[in-house]
């Protein structure tokens, strides 16, 4: 079918709306969008979902089997540990800290990373070199030494290993936001905005942002992944959560010596740290391809 | 005899927006023996022309032909590894930025030597090192049928190494290397420097008189391949709008757009007014995902009528075919 | 390319001072530090003690902590080796594959198992396989790097090496036994690093395949294994390594996380049980020993790529 008809005029879509349809034309993407949504969403209305509050124990009720194992309680979708708490509510609790926790990581390195970013690549001589070097520096400590040393100068708590976290991953965002611009800056299309007497702003906003979207959303798909991980990892560690504070990692952690006798108290927070990463994985997929088959 | 007889070939791009046409029931039929030029402006469809013949298009592109036919092997129906067999030993091509087509990391001695023709059997052990020495005396001898001088010096160096009239020798070189029947130049002198362009051009005439090798030659410059080729088809938004011998075209065009061509090289014995505006069509080329129905000249043709809106069949007179509703036919 | 070296080294330098810098304020914080003396010279003391290689005594055993520091770090070393091998055994050729296939079935599997590999949890991955010995019936020790009932002194703080070298006590069973141990973290580890070397290889090889000479190739009428043979590897290498390098600091993390579950006897154990313990002297340490040994590492990479791969030498000689 040819569409070269009389009303061609109405196809000349935006480079956004012609993003857009591609990627709604890709239904895997479109269900991993609706299941982001989904996610969010469950982390906003967590206290309204929950069919228990997670710390609420049942004496009567220790250590139920999922329901669709025999000898559980229909009450407890997914059983309960050896307290009686309910493990649904209980992870519902987790996916909100966690999730809350990678989301916030990754807004506020976004935004610090590309004013640092932008600004060290937009620097030259003595500025842009120590900025260089210091980043080269930063970025040959390995994360989780970061995290562990900022936890042990911070002290414990949920809120410092956040912070840890997302200092510790800072560095890799702005070398990678640095390495986008330079290699933008490089080419034709800069230097005839150079000549058109564009600021410096002004040449990032029109000129180089519109170009990097697809590493940008590589890099932030990395960052958040990397932070699930890293949260999580420090929660398992026992460096991250107090007791109400239980984000999956921590989760796992405190049923780990069950988990001979109901390994579901392992298995489920690890499913859904997993479950966590692949949608959001699926979604950044779509983005890019999309913005990468827009660009062609 | 015809080399190469293209009928009908059509070539649909899938893209998000849907599927475009872009190249439009062209036909091609290159004598054997002669230079063909193909004329078209940038973005008109030439080089997917040549890729289609080759076969190595994307994933995305449909190919319909009527007819494809390479003397007497039918492209169509061979398979894609028949297909490579017969690319390697009788087509050859040369591409524009020559330097992007030679593999960065090889010398440029061990990339000739993959083409030459025992180097693409399987090499043995000792084969190879007996047979490096007379290797090295044929790319010697094809460097310097090419022009190149300094050939020790050319074949140890890197492709990033050489400047692109070099790289583009050494690709005419490796494209002789077989003997091929049928050489399609894609614009190979784009972003060049005339002395080079004048040295490529001469080198490929040479070719031709000399080896009898049969040259498909895409342009979109009218002036410098007119007086080259045997042949021409000109091609507009990828419909072939007229083609037959030098002669035909140039002295009695008979497509509007052919004419106009023509009009817009510059002779320097006209008497143009001073300050005089040069001859232009009106309009500019429309984008592949809008173009016009029918007659895709349409809308810029100054002779356009309201049957225009229909895809004008091709008209053979004598060997010069066109594609108009109202051609002129003043000079039969 | 001696000019590069020298570049090179002179970044080595600047960014191990900058290290040290970093390492001692740790220092500075965490343990503290009772002289009144001001900071700038207390750094030229603790420069001074670096390069003579004392970094001070572990509070929980009272041995020098650089000897502690570096045995647990080679354990780590030992354990990314494997793992490494492993991965790039099985992730390169998939990722070829991958690479060449791709947008069709078997490029969309493949992509799907990096995907899982990536987005699971190291230390969930790790906790499933400590259960796998019991739940398969496989003997496979999880824990530790040698069973207690092999004595092997330190000879090159290399357990492989050392293992062997007591092979007249214990004929090679002190060495299979550290394998041994050494197999399901390695696992682990290698589940991550496959995904990781599968996209990447995967991008690097679609990169190389759309380039025009990969089309002219095409156009010489060679086949595809030739192709790929012939111009397609040795240009896709390279930029494999590159980013394999900017990740040795993920991996290491990684390998740290898994040998705590696994009580492996690593960096990540040891850092693990002094922070528990209050010893953070480790901190500053394991900065030092790991972040030197990645620096070096990565500016070895640097030089042997430049050395494999002449369109790096190009970018070199635009510099100059």
């Amino acid at each position: 079918m040819l569409i070269n008809n009389e009303f061609n005029e109405e196809k000349i879509q935006s480079p956004q709306q012609y993003i857009w349809s591609i990627f709604k034309s890709k239904n895997i993407a479109v269900v991993s969008m609706w299941a982001v949504v989904a996610l969010i969403l469950i982390a906003i209305f967590c206290q309204y979902i929950m069919p228990y509050p997670p710390a609420l124990q049942h004496p009567d009720m220790l250590l139920l089997p999922p329901y669709w194992v025999d000898g559980s309680n229909p009450a407890h979708l997914l059983g309960t540990d050896d307290l009686g708490r309910d493990t649904f509510s209980r992870l519902l609790k987790g996916i909100q800290l966690t999730l809350t926790g990678a989301l916030l990581i990754t807004v506020a390195i976004s935004l610090l990373g590309l004013i640092i970013g932008s600004t060290a690549a937009l620097l030259k001589g003595v500025k842009a070199s120590i900025v260089h070097h210091l980043l080269d520096a930063l970025l040959t400590i390995p994360t989780l030494l970061t995290a562990l040393i900022l936890i042990v100068l911070f002290g414990m708590s949920f809120e410092n290993s956040l912070l840890a976290v997302s200092l510790s991953l800072l560095p890799q965002f702005i070398r990678g936001i640095y390495n986008c611009i330079e290699t933008e800056l490089n080419k034709q299309y800069v230097v005839a905005l150079r000549l058109d007497g564009s600021t410096n702003l002004r040449l990032l906003r029109y000129g180089i942002l519109p170009n990097i979207i697809e590493p940008i959303v590589t890099l932030l798909n990395r960052i958040f992944t990397m932070a699930v991980l890293e949260i999580t990892t420090l929660g398992f560690l026992g460096f991250g959560a107090n007791l109400e504070e239980i984000e999956l990692g921590a989760l796992i952690a405190k049923n780990l010596d069950l988990i001979y006798i109901s390994p579901y108290l392992v298995l489920f927070p690890g499913l859904a740290i997993f479950m966590i990463i692949i949608i959001f994985n699926i979604f950044a997929e779509g983005i890019r391809h999309a913005v990468i088959e827009g660009e062609d | 005899m015809a080399l190469l007889d293209v009928r009908n070939l059509s070539i649909d791009i899938l893209t998000a927006q849907g599927k475009i046409r872009v190249i439009d029931k062209a036909t091609l039929n290159i004598v054997d023996g002669s230079i063909h030029g193909l004329v078209g402006e940038s973005g008109s469809g030439k080089s997917l022309i040549a890729k289609a013949i080759l076969g190595v298009h994307n994933e995305n592109w449909i190919v319909t032909a009527d007819r494809m036919f390479l003397g007497n092997i039918d492209l169509l129906k061979l398979s894609s590894k028949e297909r490579r067999k017969v690319m390697g030993k009788e087509i050859a091509i040369i591409f524009q930025n020559p330097r992007s087509y030679l593999d960065p990391s090889k010398k440029i001695f061990d990339q000739m030597r993959e083409v030459l023709p025992e180097g693409k059997s399987k090499i043995h052990f000792l084969n190879k090192i007996v047979s490096k020495s007379t290797h090295k005396q044929i790319i010697k001898e094809l460097l310097h049928k090419v022009g190149v001088q300094n050939d020790q010096e050319v074949v140890r160096n890197y492709p990033h190494e050489l400047s692109e009239g070099i790289c583009q020798k050494v690709m005419i070189a490796m494209a002789i290397a077989n003997n091929p029947r049928l050489l399609i130049a894609d614009e190979p002198t784009t972003s060049m420097e005339a002395v080079t362009q004048a040295q490529i051009f001469r080198l490929l005439y040479k070719l031709n008189q000399l080896h009898n090798t049969t040259i498909l030659l895409l342009s979109n410059n009218f002036g410098s391949i007119s007086n080259l080729s045997d042949y021409i088809s000109l091609i507009y938004c990828g419909q072939t709008v007229e083609s037959g011998s030098y002669k035909q075209v140039l002295n009695s065009p008979m497509h509007p757009y052919t004419q106009a061509m023509i009009k817009t090289i510059l002779n320097y014995d006209e008497n143009l007014d001073h300050k005089s505006q040069l001859y232009t069509l009106p309009g500019s080329i429309p984008p592949a995902n809008q173009l016009p129905i029918g007659c895709r000249l349409g809308p810029r043709c100054p002779k356009a009528q309201r049957t225009c809106v229909t895809n004008p069949t091709a008209v053979n007179y004598k060997g010069h075919v066109i594609r108009c509703h109202f051609p002129t036919l003043d000079e039969k | 390319m001696f000019n590069y070296l020298i570049r090179r080294l002179y970044l080595l330098c600047i960014t191990s001072i900058i290290l040290t810098i970093i390492a001692f304020s740790i220092q500075h914080l965490t343990v503290g530090n009772t002289l009144d003396s001001n900071v700038f010279s207390q750094y030229l003391d603790y420069l001074i003690s670096i390069s003579q290689g004392e970094l001070g005594v572990s509070a929980l055993d009272n041995q020098p902590i650089l000897k502690t520091a570096l045995i647990a770090f080679i354990s780590t070393l030992e354990l990314c080796f494997f793992a490494f091998i492993f991965a790039s055994i099985i992730g390169v050729p998939l990722g070829i594959l991958a690479g060449l296939e791709r947008n069709r079935g078997i490029d969309y599997s493949i992509m799907s198992i990096a995907l899982i590999g990536l987005a699971l949890p190291v230390f969930w991955v790790a906790i499933i396989f400590t259960m796998l010995p019991n739940l398969t019936g496989w003997v496979m020790p999880i824990d530790g790097n040698i069973s207690v009932i092999y004595e092997v002194p330190m000879v090159t703080g290399i357990m492989l090496i050392d293992s062997l070298l007591v092979s007249e006590q214990y004929q090679l069973s002190a060495f299979y036994n550290h394998l041994v141990h050494i197999v399901l973290p390695a696992t682990v580890l290698a589940i991550f690093l496959i995904s990781e070397i599968i996209r990447l290889t995967r991008h690097s090889i679609t990169m190389i395949m759309r380039s025009n000479y990969i089309k002219a190739a095409h156009t010489k009428g060679f086949s595809r294994p030739q192709i790929v043979y012939r111009h397609v590897l040795k240009n896709a290498i390279p930029p494999i390594i590159h980013q394999l390098r900017l990740q040795i600091s993920t991996i290491i993390s990684f390998a740290m996380a898994i040998e705590i579950v696994f009580s492996y006897q690593g960096a990540g154990m040891w850092l693990f049980v002094s922070i528990q313990q209050g010893d953070y002297l480790a901190l500053s340490t394991a900065i030092l020993i790991i972040s030197g040994f990645i620096l070096i590492l990565s500016i070895i990479v640097d030089l042997l790529l430049v050395l494999i791969s002449p369109t790096k030498r190009k970018v070199l000689y635009a510099d100059q």
